[in-house]
């Protein structure tokens, strides 16, 4: 099997889950112009709770996620309902720093309730190998890279089409201009985190089923932030891209070069790329009249 | 009546003088720190070597006490953080008055608590971090038990040379890039001297790593059929998965981490039959005795959570508990240091070789034992008594 081959592969599969966390940032800072820094814990909380549903209800693969993904939703509005709305019409920096704090307590609380022992979560997948095109892949891989091409397919469809979208993206153009046009800001933000939570969940399945069920998974979050960096952080999509290129870039240069590269060769295509386009490869450059 | 007084008085200070000196000791009670990881991800090997000294000081005060006072245990939570070890060290010396400490949280943690343990001369049991730091420079108070990485997987290459699956069998090093990880490589470059072994590949890796397609991808590429697998807990798992994917045909020598129940079920879907070494037993008929014992003194839940990690500490709370008892009544932290220094041959009941400290380092537990998880039976199988390596 060619060398070459494989490290793309299992790259994309890396990338797919620090893609699919990414977008959970992107879509949160598009909205509300807030980098949430409790993302990755969402993502452990949100596996952590799948985990329960799984051997409680014996689910296989889709009903599980069709059941946590509601589930999620939920948790991320409450979670806005209580931190992040009353917090509206404070300074970014203070609102950033309450997602800060609430990091700090999802981890907390999902240690209390579910311990600290790492977990096999198979997320109802067979452990079987499938050969793809001579290429080996664990079922959960590929339904990694799966689930972000649907999920990034939904969103584009969603902010492309619906009226929702269209709002989202008017709040983030012009949140002041939107509000005048009937838009309800507050209302797209709570929609916002909905979101975020939802594709948290499905990245936290996976990623679990794929890496095991561990209390340092929140760590991911800050793993796929430079993704989000690299496709921009107001495009969901652009995170996404950004995710699968970081996945590979690090594949390589640790197939290639090795030694401990994997974890500059992110920041080192970031920091070229931004130095061409500072607003990342698929962010909207931001123009300010004066 | 004003003779029987200062009678009285004079008895009552005699009784007490000796021991007056050193806090945490009275006529009825020896209270014993506990320096330990509660909370945070790597909790719950901090539970289980709690554990270990609740069992043991319950099996201890069962049966009578050392010379008739009861242990007490304090376990003060450091979270793995070395600058909280520090903290609940400061809060057990001062606060709850300890006379000697047996948990004592990672090798970071109990070098942090360095200071405090020199300056309060307090007899200390060190046995979940058994690293050079901790042992060498000699601190006179200090006792370590355990073996070196660096034998555990020194052991480990010579059991598996010594009868290889394959005749061009290659060996290939995934480790930490950290102090632990060096540890590991140091051994393993002593095996491949020693006993000529090809050396295919080594790698390192970022602590905290889960991906390691990469990784494994290259040990193929080199022909890896040892994997010297220096990863912990998900991640040791993670490469034997990636491993499994690729269908490569292994043998696995492992960290002893991998020898609790947690950490083998996350490994066995990969189906190899891997190996670790050990300084306490992980299989027989010690184990089962132990396991009988504990169970009049703890609930079927913490039962279930006896690992590797609850033998180090009650090893370290009995050969503590025994120094303790040679001192008898006048029990002083100078007199334990003298009979822990002076402790040879002391029988842990086949859960490790016998502690012996009367030697420069004041170390023990040096010997390691050659384990393997047989994935189909979901138990660990001997494969060596424990040895000197």
């Amino acid at each position: 099997m060619d060398f070459l081959l494989l490290l793309v592969s299992t790259g994309l599969v890396s990338g797919a889950a620090y893609g699919l966390i990414a977008m959970g940032f992107a879509l949160v800072y598009k909205s509300t112009g807030v980098v949430n820094f409790a993302q990755g814990e969402l993502v452990m909380l949100t596996a952590y709770i799948a985990f329960s549903l799984s051997n409680t209800f014996h689910l296989s693969f889709f009903p599980l996620i069709l059941v946590t993904i509601p589930v999620s939703m939920l948790i991320g509005l409450t979670l806005e309902r209580i931190f992040i709305r009353p917090m509206l019409g404070e300074p970014v920096f203070a609102i950033v720093m309450v997602t800060v704090g609430l990091a700090v307590i999802l981890r907390g609380v999902t240690i209390m309730i579910w311990g600290s022992e790492p977990f096999n979560f198979t997320a109802g997948l067979s452990n079987d190998v499938i050969q793809v095109a001579g290429v080996p892949f664990y079922p959960a891989q590929l339904y990694l890279i799966g689930a972000l091409a649907v999920v990034s397919l939904l969103a584009w469809l969603f902010l492309r089409f619906t009226r929702m979208g269209i709002a989202m993206r008017a709040v983030a153009a012009n949140e002041t201009a939107a509000l005048l046009v009937g838009v309800s800001v507050s209302r797209i933000h709570a929609f916002a985190w909905m979101l975020s939570a939802g594709i948290a969940a499905i990245a936290g399945i996976l990623f679990a089923a794929n890496f095991k069920l561990v209390p340092d998974l929140w760590f991911q979050g800050l793993k796929s932030f430079p993704a989000v960096i690299l496709g921009g952080m107001d495009s969901v999509i652009g995170a996404a891209v950004g995710g699968l290129a970081i996945g590979v870039i690090e594949n390589l240069a640790q197939g290639y070069v090795g030694q401990g590269l994997r974890e500059i060769s992110g920041f080192v295509v970031i920091i070229i790329v931004l130095m061409v386009r500072p607003y990342g490869l698929f962010g909207n450059r931001e123009i300010e009249r004066v | 009546m004003t003779r029987t007084i200062s009678t009285l008085a004079a008895a009552l200070l005699m009784s007490t003088a000796a021991y007056a000196a050193d806090p945490g000791v009275s006529d009825t009670e020896i209270k014993i720190g506990d320096v330990n990881i509660m909370t945070g991800p790597a909790a719950f090997v901090g539970k289980g070597v709690a554990l270990g000294s609740k069992i043991a000081a319950a099996e201890i005060n069962a049966a009578g006490g050392v010379n008739g006072r009861k242990i007490t245990v304090i376990t003060e939570d450091d979270g793995y953080i070395p600058a909280r070890s520090f903290q609940a060290l400061t809060k057990l010396i001062e606060v709850d008055g300890i006379f000697a400490l047996n948990g004592t949280s990672g090798t970071a943690n109990v070098l942090a608590m360095m200071p405090l343990i020199e300056e309060n001369n307090l007899p200390t049991v060190v046995t979940t971090a058994p690293a050079e730091l901790v042992y060498k420079p000699v601190r006179p108070s200090v006792f370590t038990f355990g073996a070196k990485y660096a034998d555990a997987f020194y052991a480990q290459l010579k059991h598996i040379s010594s009868k290889p699956e394959s005749k061009d069998a290659v060996y290939g090093l995934i480790r930490q890039a950290d102090d632990f990880g060096k540890e590991i490589e140091a051994g393993y470059e002593r095996a491949v001297k020693d006993f000529g072994l090809k050396d295919g590949i080594r790698l390192r890796f970022k602590k905290g790593t889960s991906n390691f397609s990469a990784e494994v991808a290259q040990m193929q590429q080199a022909g890896v059929t040892v994997i010297v697998n220096g990863g912990i807990f998900a991640g040791a798992a993670n490469i034997l998965a990636e491993a499994r994917k690729l269908g490569m045909d292994i043998q696995s020598a492992g960290v002893w981490s991998e020898g609790i129940p947690a950490s083998a079920a996350l490994s066995a879907p990969a189906g190899y039959d891997f190996m670790v070494a050990d300084y306490v037993a992980l299989t027989g008929e010690s184990t089962d005795r132990f396991k009988a014992m504990a169970k009049q003194y703890v609930s079927e839940e913490e039962l279930a959570g006896i690992s590797r990690y609850t033998y180090v500490t009650y090893i370290g709370l009995k050969t503590l508990a025994h120094a303790m008892g040679q001192c008898g009544q006048e029990l002083t932290r100078a007199c334990t240091i003298e009979k822990l220094k002076a402790l040879k041959d002391f029988d842990t009941g086949g859960l490790s070789a016998p502690v012996s400290f009367d030697n420069e380092n004041q170390l023990s537990g040096t010997a390691v034992a050659v384990y393997q998880y047989d994935t189909k039976a979901g138990a660990f199988q001997e494969r060596t008594g424990f040895e000197q390596y």
